[in-house]
């Protein structure tokens, strides 16, 4: 008796043991729809899933830490810069099977890491204050001109979106052009950077700013009352807009997922990552986060397809979403050198 | 010297090095290599880290002061409407994380937030968003600092009023003091040490702030250290930061070990007595002063609950989606352990500090109380690489894994609350060790008691309440901590603050006013039953 009540209580404080049928994931990824399709997945494998989730850079650093000894077997975060940095950092090994290869767009994965959801950021206006000569094919390159002078608002420099974006346009632009631009652009501000996303789009609602740049899951949050009638009502008087349409297409970025370098249940990680990829759990992610589908031919959420957020928009595929990385750090120092707060 | 070194002394030292691994972490070079990173920026950053903490922690102390202290003397010496109300509903704020307060605040009054819903509700449709003022960055945290953490202020302040010797009040009067005379002159400098002992923790908590700083986009210096090493493994800057974080923490220490000091002079009898006459007060003064304390009460802790309580309400399916059993075992079995660990070393520490009277051990039991001043998720990551450094620098080749039991289980997630809020039990138990006299030991070693007898018969009799309170603030602290649970722990566990953590990180606060509401009302309860507790007892 006494020795089943020790090794009880072993178990209980140090429930670290693996067992062979299972998976282990770090997410900061926190959606209930998530979970749902995990459960889904076991019901289908028999594979256990195990999560942890929580703040990205936080559990970066933990399993960086916990090094070759690492329960974790899979990755999944937002932001391709994000997974690209921590690729460089020798932590996840080669996890694209010919199936992934072939659902998942080249633009949109790297060999370590793939994407399992796109948005976009884009522009969200007030027709009211922004002339239609002013929209018509907007660039992100055009927001640094003068005529735009306090009237943009964005969140604030430490944002990874925005050093994603800001990294595109270096990959794009160069660095020179790049500094300009920003310096430009930071001058255009209607206000200190503040908020998330949602925090922008309501302030160009309210009148603070004319023009903001924003996630388009956020609007469509807004959009369908699960924040309340008034923010419903609020994110109706702001239009989507998506800007560089005549060239390389509007900013793409990613959740995506990599496989741990030292997982012990590689083969389960990948299984999932090719479930995620499954015309099921492909709607079942754009219906739950409003996210785009990174599988081609799968509708987006009805929400996001009866308004002008619809998939029939040019994407930049140009820009490979793992270039993000590279030009991340100096984005960053681009951008707190032109006072982006 | 070699007299000295027994099981005490070594426990004690034990517990003072654990409880000092953070700080050796954060200083030691366990770091990983710093990256080639913005040599440019650093000056500008530095600066600016440096900056916001001083703006945020001036902000912060003289707010809670303002509040804890009105507030306290109001109840002290004054009769008025609800006083007897307020006495314990002030300490109700406690029960607000101020992560959830930064949520509640930014949901209040942001564009088409709650403040318009209300004001559309009223005088129908319109844009009020302009005119709905916005507490955001800086400003936005010291709001929600100030109101979660003005209750060690007031709590503090309020029992050294209600202590204060009836003499010192009719000195005044003898002296023909005016009554505000009497507050300034003799009143107040006589609780100055208890409002700095109230002062020195807000300031820690404020400095370990991560949650609503972050929330509100303001660089300090532990949002700094937090960015410079787990973000950009910066190793140059995040010393640097710490080093100045440290200068900080060190500052406070020193003062608030002259306030304990100073406290053992100004009161050395426990069998001090309520204020017997409090002053009535009629009309407008008795009006203001229930105006004055409703509005505290209101904006610490009526506020956040309303906010929560009306989302709750909106969207009600989220409180049903609760693994309430889940939820609540989790934390039953987290603060039960913690509790056990902590009283025990408690204890231990300072009943070997009263026997071998080192000075050397008391001041490493104050070096202990950094682990208050550090934030959570620092600790913790520092807590993860000192294991590791263990692992695989000393512990490599004799085949032991060390890390599979001390990171990311509950063993693990529990040595770290220890580290975290040792110096809470350890403080608590200590004001309880103050108030048995070293003379009562000696007689009991006079009667022949062994020093086992001495502690058993003698000191823990004296040290229930103590012990108790300590429970309970520990309870409080531990359902609400958030950034050490969601690092530490293992998979598949959960607890209410993780899972508020997750809603509003996607973005709806809305569904995260679910647990963040069973959160708060949990820790009413505990602050309720011991309120009186609290505010009797503790010195």
């Amino acid at each position: 008796m006494k020795k089943i009540l020790i090794i009880s209580c072993f178990l209980f404080f140090f429930p670290n043991f693996t067992f062979a049928n299972e998976l282990n994931i770090f997410t900061s990824r926190h959606y209930d729809s998530d979970i749902q399709l995990y459960e889904k997945f076991t019901s289908i494998t028999g594979i256990k899933i195990n999560i942890i989730s929580g703040e990205d850079a936080a559990l970066e650093k933990r399993m960086i830490e916990e090094g070759k000894d690492t329960k974790a077997d899979l990755y999944i975060t937002a932001d391709a810069g994000r997974l690209g940095l921590f690729d460089k950092k020798g932590m996840f090994q080669n996890s694209i099977s010919p199936i992934i290869k072939a659902k998942v767009p080249e633009n949109f994965r790297s060999d370590n890491w793939t994407g399992i959801a796109k948005r976009a950021r884009i522009i969200f206006y007030a027709k009211d204050r922004v002339s239609s000569d002013e929209i018509k094919n907007l660039r992100y390159e055009d927001l640094s001109k003068p005529n735009w002078k306090n009237r943009i608002t964005i969140r604030q420099s430490n944002s990874i979106y925005n050093q994603s974006l800001v990294a595109s346009l270096i990959s794009n632009n160069g660095i020179a052009k790049t500094e300009e631009w920003v310096n430009g652009f930071v001058k255009n501000f209607a206000r200190d950077p503040q908020d998330n996303d949602r925090g922008q789009i309501l302030a160009v609602a309210s009148g603070e700013a004319d023009l903001a740049i924003a996630n388009t899951y956020y609007y469509a949050l807004m959009l369908s009352g699960q924040k309340g009638k008034d923010q419903q009502e609020a994110a109706k008087k702001v239009t989507p807009f998506f800007p560089n349409q005549n060239d390389r297409g509007a900013h793409m970025n990613i959740s995506g997922a990599g496989v741990l370098k030292t997982s012990k249940n590689h083969e389960n990680a990948i299984k999932l990552l090719e479930f995620l990829l499954t015309k099921e759990s492909q709607e079942h992610i754009v219906n739950n986060t409003f996210e785009y589908p990174i599988v081609e031919n799968i509708e987006p959420n009805k929400l996001i397809k009866n308004t002008s957020l619809g998939n029939n928009f040019i994407q930049d595929l140009k820009t490979p979403v793992k270039e993000y990385s590279i030009f991340q750090e100096e984005a960053l120092k681009l951008m707190l050198k032109a006072g982006w707060k | 010297m070699i007299k000295k070194i027994n099981i005490w002394y070594l426990s004690s030292l034990i517990i003072s090095v654990v409880v000092a691994i953070p700080i050796l972490v954060i200083f030691s070079s366990f770091f990983e290599n710093t990256s080639e990173y913005r040599i440019i920026l650093r000056e500008t950053f530095l600066v600016d880290y440096i900056f916001n903490s001083l703006i945020l922690l001036i902000g912060v102390m003289s707010l809670t002061s303002v509040i804890g202290i009105v507030c306290s003397y109001l109840i002290s010496f004054y009769d008025f409407i609800g006083v007897n109300f307020f006495k314990w509903a002030l300490i109700l704020s406690f029960a607000i994380p101020a992560y959830i307060y930064s949520y509640s605040l930014s949901a209040f009054f942001e564009n088409y937030g709650t403040a318009y819903s209300i004001l559309k509700g009223i005088f129908g449709e319109a844009n009020y968003n302009l005119y709905i003022p916005k507490p955001d960055g800086i400003l936005g945290a010291i709001i929600a600092l100030s109101f979660s953490i003005f209750g060690y202020v007031y709590v503090l302040t309020g029992l050294s009023f209600r202590y204060q010797s009836q003499n010192l009040i009719d000195l005044g009067k003898n002296l023909g003091f005016s009554k505000k005379k009497t507050f300034f002159k003799i009143i107040l400098p006589a609780a100055r040490p208890s409002i700095v002992a109230g002062l020195s923790l807000v300031a820690m908590e404020t400095l370990s702030d991560f949650g609503s700083v972050s929330f509100f986009g303001v660089s300090t210096l532990t949002t700094g250290i937090y960015n410079a090493w787990i973000t950009f493994d910066d190793l140059t800057l995040a010393n640097r930061l710490s080093f100045y974080l440290l200068i900080f923490i060190f500052g406070l220490l020193i003062l608030e070990n002259i306030s304990r000091k100073k406290a053992q002079y100004h009161s050395p009898t426990k069998d001090s007595f309520e204020i017997k006459n409090k002053i009535k007060l009629f009309g407008y003064k008795s009006a203001f002063a229930f105006i004055f304390c409703f509005f505290i009460f209101f904006i610490s802790f009526m506020f956040p609950l309303l906010q929560m309580g009306y989302w709750t309400y909106l969207f009600p399916k989220y409180l049903f989606e609760l693994n309430l059993i889940n939820l609540i075992s989790n934390t039953l079995i987290l603060v039960f352990f913690s509790c056990c660990l902590l009283i025990t070393f408690g204890i231990l520490s300072n009943y070997g500090n009263r026997i071998t009277k080192s000075k050397f051990l008391q001041s490493l039991t104050t070096f202990s109380i950094s682990g208050y001043a550090i934030p959570g998720v620092i600790l913790a990551i520092a807590y993860i690489s000192f294991i590791s450094f263990l692992d695989e620098n000393l512990l490599q080749s004799k085949n032991y894994n060390i890390k599979s039991l001390f990171i990311g289980t509950i063993f693990g997630l529990i040595i770290v609350y220890f580290i975290r809020f040792y110096s809470l039990a350890n403080n608590g138990i200590k004001s309880g060790y103050l108030k048995i006299n070293y003379s009562i030991d000696e007689s009991a070693y006079l009667l022949g008691y062994s020093k086992i007898k001495t502690f058993n018969k003698i000191h823990l009799p004296y040290l229930k309440n103590s012990i108790f309170l300590v429970i309970i603030l520990l309870l409080i602290e531990i359902v609400k901590e958030l950034p050490i649970t969601l690092i530490m722990r293992p998979f598949n566990f959960d607890t209410f603050a993780t899972i508020a953590y997750a809603y509003a990180s996607q973005d709806l606060l809305e569904a995260a006013a679910a647990p963040a509401i069973i959160l708060i009302l949990i820790s009413s309860v505990f602050i309720l039953i011991t309120s009186r507790f609290i505010l009797k007892d503790q010195t």
